[in-house]
C-alpha cells in the first residue's frame, strides 16, 4: 500500500502508446484482411474438393489451432529463416504469422457458413440458368457472408486482442509501447492500467461498431 | 543434431511437466470460481450481477499477455508479493473464469424456467433445485465447450515463459540457445502442444455427439 | 360469511389481494376462500388473472398486497406485520404443503417417471430411496402408470407425462393442489386421460383449486366455480348457477357466449 499514481510520465510518453495502438490496429486489420482471402479459398475448395484436399485443410486449421500463437510467432520469426533462405522484418513475419493464424480460424467460420446456405437458394440458383461459377459469386458467397458476419467481427476483435503477442518479437505496438515505458520509467500500475483502458476502450468501441454494421446488412435483407 | 535434441529431451519433458501443471491449477481453480460467479450472474441480486458481467467483460477485453503483465509487475506495487509462477496461475485464472462465467451462463440460461418453478413447486430450496434439478441439466450443455476451453488454458499457458517460468515454450527458447537448431525444436513443440490440444478437442467433439442424443 | 365455514375454516384464504406488473393490474383485490375437501375451478378470459392468481397461493410470484393463508399460515411473507418476504427455506417449506401441475408439466427431462416423483420425496420430506421408490410405484399405479417408472420423460407421450406430473405433485400429500391449464398442451384425445385421473383425487377428497377451459369437466368436478375478468373475481358460485345462460352477469355471458361459439 501507499503507492502514489502518478500519471505524469505516461502522458510524457503517451506517444509510444498512440502509435503502439494505431499499429496494432493495422496489423489486425492486414492479418484479417489476408486472412478472409485464405479462409474464403480454402473454404469453397473444402467444400468442394476430394478427400485427400480436405485432410490437408483440415489439417493446416486444426494445427494452427492447437498450438499457441507464441510459438507459432517463434517459429516463422527465428525458425523459418534457419531453414528457408528468406529475410523479412519482424513486423512482416508477425503479419504473415496471424494471418495464417486468422486464416485458420476463418477457414471453419466460412466453411460452416456456406453449409448453412439454404439449399433452396441454390436450386432457385440452378433453376434460373446460373453456372456454378454464378451460383458461388451470386447465391452462395453472400448469403453466406451474411450469415458469418458476427462471427467475422468478434474474430477481428480477437486478432487485435492478440497482436499484444507481436510485443515478443519486439515490433512496437501497444503492449510493447506499455513494456518500454514500463522499463523506461517503472510507473508499471499507471501504464497497465492506461494500457488496459486502451484496450478496452478500442476493442468496445470496434465491437459497437461492427455490430451497427451488422444489422445494417440484417435490414437490408 | 538430432543427438543435441535427444540430449535435451529430459530438460523439456520437465518443462512440458509445468506447462501441465499449469495448466491444471488455472483449470481446476477457474472452474471453482466460474461456477460461483455464473451462479451469481445468473441468480444474484443485481449488484452482483453488475460485478460479475463488469468482470467478465473487461477480463474478456484485454490482451492475456497484458493480463500476465499487469497482476505480475502490478501486485507489487501495491504491497502483494506473488511468486512470478502464482503471478502466472492467477492471471491465466482470471482470464479462464471469465470464459467458465459464460460457458455457465449459457448453459443454465438454455434451461427453461419452468425446471425451476417445478422444483419449487416441490419445496426444493435453491441450492436443491441447483444441484438436483438445475446442474445435471446444464452439465450436458456446460461440458463440450468447457473441455474445449481448456486448450486455451494450454495455449495459455506458454506466455508464463515471458515471466521467466521454464515451462515447454522457455525450456524449447532455452535448448534453442545452447544448440542453435531452432526449427527442429519449434517443431518439436507445436507438435507436443498440438498432441495435448487435439485430444481435448476429439475428446469435446465426441462428448457433444454422445449428448446429443439425449432429448428434453 | 355462511355459518357453515364458520364450522369449516377455508383451508386457503385469499383475502384482497393485488398484484401488478409495472403500471398494469393483473389481480385487484381479488378475495377468494376454499374450504377443506372443496374442487375450485376458475375460469376466465386469457389476461383476466387466473393464472398469476394460482401462482401467488404457493409464491411462484410475489404478491403486492393482501394476504394468502393456507390453513391460517400467510404463504410469501413473514407474520411480522412488515411484509418480509420468507427465507428461502420458509418458503420452500411453505410450497411443499401445496402441489403443483403445470400447463407445460415441467417433468424434469433428466430423471425417470419414478426419479421426478421420488426427488421431493427424498429431498424435502427426508425419506429413504426405497420408502420415497414405494410411494412413486403406489402413484405411478394410480395414474395408470405403474409399467412407466423407469422410463424417461422424453419417451413417454403427453398425456402420460402430464400423469407424471400429477402424481409427482400429490405424491407429497399437499393440503391442496393447484392445477394450472393442464389440458391445454394436450392433442384433444390425450386429454380424457388426464381428467379423469383428476376427477378421481377428487372424490378421494383432495382440495384442489384449478384454472381450465374445459368447460363441461369443471361442471362436473368442481364445488364451485369463480369467474374472474381484468383481475378481479366476477362471480363465484356452484357450477350450475354460473354456467347457466342466464346468469346475471354480463361479463360472464358473453365470455360463455363467445367460448361456446369457439368450441362446440
Amino acid at each position: 500500500m501507499g503507492y502514489i499514481l502518478n500519471f505524469n510520465l505516461i502522458w510524457r510518453h503517451f506517444d509510444k502508446l498512440w502509435g503502439g495502438l494505431l499499429l496494432s490496429l493495422e496489423l489486425a486489420v492486414i492479418s484479417i484482411a489476408i486472412g478472409i482471402v485464405i479462409g474464403l479459398v480454402l473454404a469453397v475448395w473444402y467444400v468442394s474438393a476430394g478427400r485427400a484436399v480436405r485432410t490437408i485443410i483440415a489439417g493446416y486449421v486444426e494445427f494452427i489451432r492447437n498450438v499457441p500463437l507464441i510459438l507459432l510467432v517463434y517459429l516463422v520469426f527465428y525458425g523459418l529463416p534457419t531453414v528457408v533462405d528468406i529475410a523479412y522484418s519482424a513486423q512482416t513475419s508477425f503479419i504473415a504469422t496471424l494471418s495464417l493464424y486468422s486464416g485458420a480460424y476463418l477457414v471453419e467460420v466460412f466453411r460452416s457458413g456456406l453449409e448453412a446456405v439454404p439449399r433452396g437458394q441454390l436450386d432457385a440458383g440452378k433453376a434460373i440458368g446460373l453456372t456454378p461459377w454464378q451460383r458461388l459469386l451470386h447465391v452462395r458467397l453472400p448469403t453466406m457472408l451474411r450469415i458469418t458476419l458476427p462471427a467475422l467481427s468478434n474474430t477481428f476483435i480477437s486478432l487485435f486482442k492478440d497482436t499484444s503477442v507481436a510485443s515478443v518479437i519486439s515490433v512496437p505496438e501497444l503492449t510493447y509501447g506499455a513494456q518500454w515505458i514500463n522499463f523506461n520509467t517503472f510507473r508499471i500500475v499507471e501504464v497497465y492500467l492506461v494500457v488496459t483502458a486502451m484496450y478496452l476502450l478500442t476493442g468496445y468501441t470496434l465491437l459497437f461498431a461492427l455490430r451497427l454494421v451488422e444489422r445494417r446488412f440484417k435490414a437490408a435483407r | 543434431m538430432l543427438s543435441q535434441i535427444i540430449y535435451a529431451l529430459p530438460f523439456l519433458a520437465e518443462g512440458f511437466a509445468v506447462t501441465l501443471w499449469v495448466s491444471l491449477l488455472v483449470v481446476v481453480l477457474s472452474l471453482i470460481a466460474g461456477v460461483l460467479m455464473g451462479v451469481g450472474l445468473v441468480y444474484g441480486p443485481a449488484p452482483l450481477r453488475w460485478a460479475v458481467r463488469i468482470f467478465s467483460d473487461t477480463i474478456r477485453g484485454i490482451p492475456i499477455l497484458v493480463l500476465i503483465f499487469f497482476v505480475y509487475y502490478g501486485l507489487p506495487a501495491v504491497g502483494l508479493h506473488l511468486e512470478s509462477f502464482w503471478a502466472a496461475v492467477l492471471a491465466l485464472t482470471l482470464f479462464k473464469t471469465a470464459q467458465v462465467v459464460e460457458y455457465l451462463r449459457g448453459a443454465v440460461g438454455s434451461i427453461p424456467k419452468g425446471q425451476s418453478e417445478a422444483a419449487m413447486a416441490i419445496g426444493l430450496t435453491f441450492r436443491q433445485r441447483l444441484a438436483y434439478v438445475i446442474f445435471p441439466q446444464a452439465f450436458r450443455r456446460f461440458l463440450p465447450p468447457w473441455i474445449n476451453g481448456v486448450t486455451d488454458a494450454v495455449k495459455g499457458s506458454a506466455l508464463v515463459s515471458l515471466l521467466g517460468i521454464t515451462d515447454l515454450m522457455q525450456a524449447i527458447n532455452q535448448v534453442i540457445g545452447r544448440t542453435y537448431e531452432a526449427m527442429p525444436l519449434y517443431i518439436l513443440g507445436a507438435l507436443v502442444y498440438f498432441a495435448v490440444n487435439y485430444a481435448l478437442s476429439l475428446a469435446s467433439r465426441r462428448l457433444e455427439r454422445r449428448f446429443s442424443f439425449i432429448r428434453e | 360469511m355462511s355459518n357453515a365455514s364458520h364450522q369449516n375454516p377455508a383451508l386457503l384464504d385469499v383475502t384482497e389481494v393485488s398484484k401488478a406488473f409495472g403500471s398494469v393490474e393483473v389481480l385487484r383485490s381479488v378475495s377468494l376462500q376454499v374450504t377443506r375437501g372443496e374442487v375450485v375451478t376458475v375460469i376466465g378470459p386469457s389476461g383476466s388473472g387466473k393464472t398469476t392468481l394460482l401462482r401467488c397461493v404457493n409464491f411462484l410470484e410475489s404478491y403486492d398486497s393482501g394476504s394468502i393463508r393456507i390453513d391460517g399460515k400467510e404463504v410469501g411473507y413473514r407474520e411480522t406485520g412488515t411484509r418480509q418476504r420468507r427465507s428461502e427455506r420458509d418458503l420452500a417449506a411453505m410450497r411443499a404443503e401445496t402441489g403443483m401441475v403445470f400447463q407445460s408439466f415441467n417433468l424434469f427431462p433428466h430423471l425417470t417417471a419414478a426419479g421426478n416423483i421420488m426427488l421431493g420425496l427424498r429431498k424435502v420430506r427426508g425419506k429413504s430411496n426405497a420408502e420415497a421408490r414405494t410411494i412413486a410405484e403406489h402413484w405411478l399405479g394410480r395414474v395408470g402408470l405403474a409399467h412407466k417408472a423407469d422410463s424417461l420423460p422424453a419417451e413417454l407421450s403427453g398425456g402420460q407425462q402430464q400423469r407424471v406430473g400429477i402424481a409427482r405433485a400429490v405424491a407429497m400429500e399437499p393440503k391442496i393442489l393447484l392445477l394450472d391449464e393442464i389440458t391445454s398442451a394436450l392433442d384433444p384425445e390425450l386429454v380424457g386421460e388426464v381428467l379423469e385421473v383428476v376427477r378421481s383425487l377428487a372424490e378421494d377428497g383432495m382440495t384442489m383449486l384449478m384454472v381450465t377451459h374445459e368447460m363441461a369437466f369443471a361442471r362436473d368436478a368442481s364445488s364451485r366455480i369463480v369467474f374472474m375478468a381484468d383481475g378481479g373475481v366476477s362471480a363465484v358460485g356452484p357450477p350450475a348457477e354460473i354456467l347457466a345462460a342466464g346468469f346475471d352477469n354480463e361479463r360472464l355471458r358473453s365470455f360463455l357466449a363467445r367460448f361456446r361459439a369457439s368450441h362446440f
